[in-house]
């Protein structure tokens, strides 16, 4: 063993990541999924979120092989219902507490909202050990241990730290939550864990912390602090010795936020322009009929008409951006990090036993209920 | 898919030219393996038979482009073959009859649309029929000290927007204590009250649960005649006794419940949820202020006094509403219309003045100081 081991060493191999899912295919996926959110009031919102991970997930081939996203939609939807009938109980108990506080003092029930936080950490936790657990790589499974609570509590700790030193402790933060999460994965019996620093982030990423202090900033300085993490994140993995690098430019993700903020923005414009449009000619069939205020009077006997035209213009504004989002955010961001990514002698993870058992998506229902996202 | 692949036997035998890659389900090694079309699926590696797959076990999963990535449902779980020369790919989805079983097609998300909308269906019933009927129901069962609870936070929070500055005037105290029992006496209410005037210029008065009432200054200043303000004060009285705050709060809690199940994490779901959950509760709202109205009618008749003036004072305060307020979006009935209603309910007196004169002009003054009178 120890010879092969020296022969490895020696031949050093480095595999770049491929990335071949089309953003126009990814485009079609996502407004249609849009649509159908729009028919099912939301309830879509389970079968698109796999459709999309199921999309990016086999459109990204390492070393061949494209990994397998294995979740379905049913199992977000128990989750979700799941996650609902351990949260509504605690809804009640939330609001009895807060009556409570409110009679001893008035506006005292709003520290409350800081239990509900440290849920949305541990669902931010949950949520990835159920997306570890449904990724398969030539013919083995990721799984993760650790616990949810206990990721929780270290969350809430840290943040409070941040908020202390007004966010210079972040990349300490990222680095000791991160360490928790990867050194709980593992590729069949090969351990992961997480060895990027804090410090190596806070070297690479103060000038923008600065740079944020003016909050105008942010558009420039919150996409090249993503491009800096993605990169420390992608270098601080490792399984086993597989290790990765990631060329990254800091300004690599600059484009894509840039869209979708020029996307939305136009989009709002076309939007003005078509309520202007519909309104002038209303105005001008009513004044054929009898001026504005007949259209007024009309207005004033149909009042569904003009507050169900708000309605659908609201969803229609919001999906539409829920599609830009993805088409940049989700998509373009995964591309650019995926493909900037270089494996390090991936050949140490053969033979990698299969182990591990699926984890209920609890987490997701849960991430779902408290809106929260977590990678 | 031609015919001929329905005979295994043509391509038995016969090593598909490109190798295909095998996962046995235990590690991750590679298998480089050959596939033979036979009664099965043969899966062979150098030679020798290590897998043997039936056709109708053979499923079709997420494999990358250009690859068919395949499972069986009879092996371990994770065991896969993933297939890159396009003739084999062909042999076996000719083969694998339930290959895209598991795939979703147009009549799977079909089904989804389906059930959706009956979801949104019977969410809307409940909202509509369910949730008003529920706390009707409910209220009753819930004790009149959750009430005074609620009554509590809520003055704790007034006190903190209008400064707590409570009009103190001896005789105008007595008045209004005066005018207030007199009312609640008419309207037979058997809660126990607290009232209070609170030196803010907002032309308003409010009941908080438990049996709370407010009565602003400027309310009181716009007001002409005893008989007016008793009004008022006797429509808060019919909030209390329909204990309107309490029944609101289950509809809301319900209301916003059963809509924040609908959408979940779209973007901005929250403003969804709000505007949806405003309409819902405005025609609720809309409805207990007919009630209070008309349970202010009832007691202005048992005092023997009209409840005309009272839709005069509501009329002074808000102007005409026709034109500049949507219907739908009125959490009260339009002050036209409840100004009809009154006046249509308009009766001689044949009950005694509330107040004497010098009782009313020390009501009205309650919220000077003693020594500037």
């Amino acid at each position: 063993m120890n010879d092969v081991a020296q022969i490895r060493t020696l031949v050093r191999q480095s595999q770049s990541i491929a990335f071949t899912a089309e953003r126009r295919d990814f485009f079609r996926l996502v407004r249609r999924g849009a649509l159908l959110e729009l028919i099912t009031a939301g309830f879509y919102r389970f079968w698109l979120a796999t459709d999309i991970r199921r999309s990016l997930w086999s459109g990204t081939l390492v070393d061949g092989h494209a990994p397998e996203y294995t979740g379905t939609a049913k199992e977000l939807l128990i989750g979700f219902l799941f996650a609902l009938a351990i949260l509504v109980p605690v809804y009640l108990l939330y609001f009895l507490i807060g009556i409570e506080a409110e009679r001893v003092k008035a506006f005292a029930s709003i520290p409350l909202v800081l239990f509900f936080y440290a849920f949305a950490q541990f669902a931010i936790f949950r949520a990835r050990r159920y997306r570890a657990t449904r990724t398969v790589w030539r013919g083995a499974r990721f799984w993760m241990s650790g616990s949810g609570w206990a990721y929780s509590w270290r969350a809430c700790l840290w943040d409070l730290v941040v908020l202390l030193t007004l966010g210079l402790a972040l990349p300490w933060r990222e680095s000791a939550l991160e360490r928790y999460k990867m050194r709980h994965l593992n590729y069949g019996d090969l351990p992961a864990r997480f060895e990027g620093t804090g410090w190596a982030l806070f070297k690479r990423g103060w000038w923008l912390w600065l740079l944020s202090l003016p909050i105008v900033t942010l558009p420039f300085t919150y996409p090249a602090y993503k491009a800096v993490l993605w990169r420390w994140w992608v270098c601080g993995i490792r399984f086993g010795e597989v290790r990765f690098e990631s060329d990254l430019r800091t300004g690599g993700l600059m484009g894509l936020y840039w869209a979708v903020i020029g996307w939305t923005t136009l989009l709002l414009i076309a939007d003005v322009i078509v309520i202007a449009v519909v309104i002038l000619v209303a105005m001008f069939f009513g004044g054929k009929l009898g001026g504005a205020n007949a259209m007024l009077l009309f207005l004033r006997q149909h009042p569904y008409l003009a507050l169900g035209a708000n309605i659908a213009n609201y969803l229609a504004l919001v999906l539409c951006i829920g599609v830009i989002r993805r088409v940049y955010l989700t998509h373009g961001v995964w591309e650019r990090v995926v493909t900037s990514v270089s494996a390090h002698d991936l050949d140490l993870a053969d033979n990698v036993k299969v182990r591990g058992a699926l984890a209920s998506a609890l987490g997701e229902g849960f991430a779902d209920s408290l809106d929260v996202a977590g990678f | 898919m031609s015919e001929e692949s329905d005979s295994g036997a043509v391509a038995a035998g016969v090593p598909t030219p490109r190798s295909s890659i095998y996962f046995d389900g235990l590690t991750n090694r590679r298998h480089a393996v050959a596939l033979r079309f036979g009664a099965k699926l043969d899966i062979t590696e150098d030679g020798v038979d290590i897998a043997s797959w039936p056709y109708d076990d053979l499923r079709m999963v997420d494999g990358g482009p250009g690859t068919l990535r395949i499972k069986s449902v009879s092996a371990l779980p994770l065991a896969r073959l993933e297939v890159f020369d396009p003739a084999a790919q062909t042999q076996i989805t000719g083969h694998a009859r339930f290959l895209r079983i598991e795939r979703g097609g147009p009549a799977h998300t079909g089904r989804i649309v389906a059930w959706s909308l009956a979801a949104i269906a019977s969410i809307f019933l409940v909202v509509v029929y369910g949730m008003p009927l529920a706390a009707d129901r409910l209220t009753p069962l819930i004790p009149l000290s959750f009430d005074r609870h609620l009554g509590a936070i809520a003055d704790n929070q007034v006190r903190v927007i209008f400064g707590g500055r409570t009009c103190t005037n001896a005789q105008g105290r007595a008045a209004f204590s005066k005018l207030v029992e007199t009312v609640r006496q008419a309207s037979r209410l058997d809660v126990p009250l607290q009232t209070e005037v609170l030196n803010s210029p907002v032309p308003n008065a409010f009941a908080l649960p438990g049996g709370k009432i407010y009565l602003l200054n400027g309310l009181l200043q716009k007001a002409q005649n005893a008989d007016e303000l008793a009004g008022v004060v006797a429509h808060e009285m019919g909030h209390v006794s329909h204990r309107d705050h309490t029944r609101m709060m289950i509809q809301r809690g319900g209301v916003s419940f059963l809509i924040g199940l609908l959408w979940g994490d779209i973007t901005g779901s929250a403003a969804v949820i709000f505007v949806t959950r405003t309409l819902f509760e405005v025609s609720y709202s809309r409805e207990a202020e007919q009630n209070a109205d008309a349970f202010a009618i009832a007691a202005m008749h048992a005092l023997g006094r009209s409840p005309a003036p009272m839709g005069e004072l509501l009329f002074r305060i808000t102007g005409a509403e026709k034109s500049h307020t949507i219907g739908i979006l009125a959490s009260h009935p339009l002050t036209e219309d409840r100004r009809e209603l009154m006046r249509h309910e308009d009766r001689p007196a044949t009950g005694l003045e509330i107040l004497s004169d010098d009782e009313w002009q020390a009501l009205k003054t309650i919220c000077r100081p003693a020594n500037a009178r």
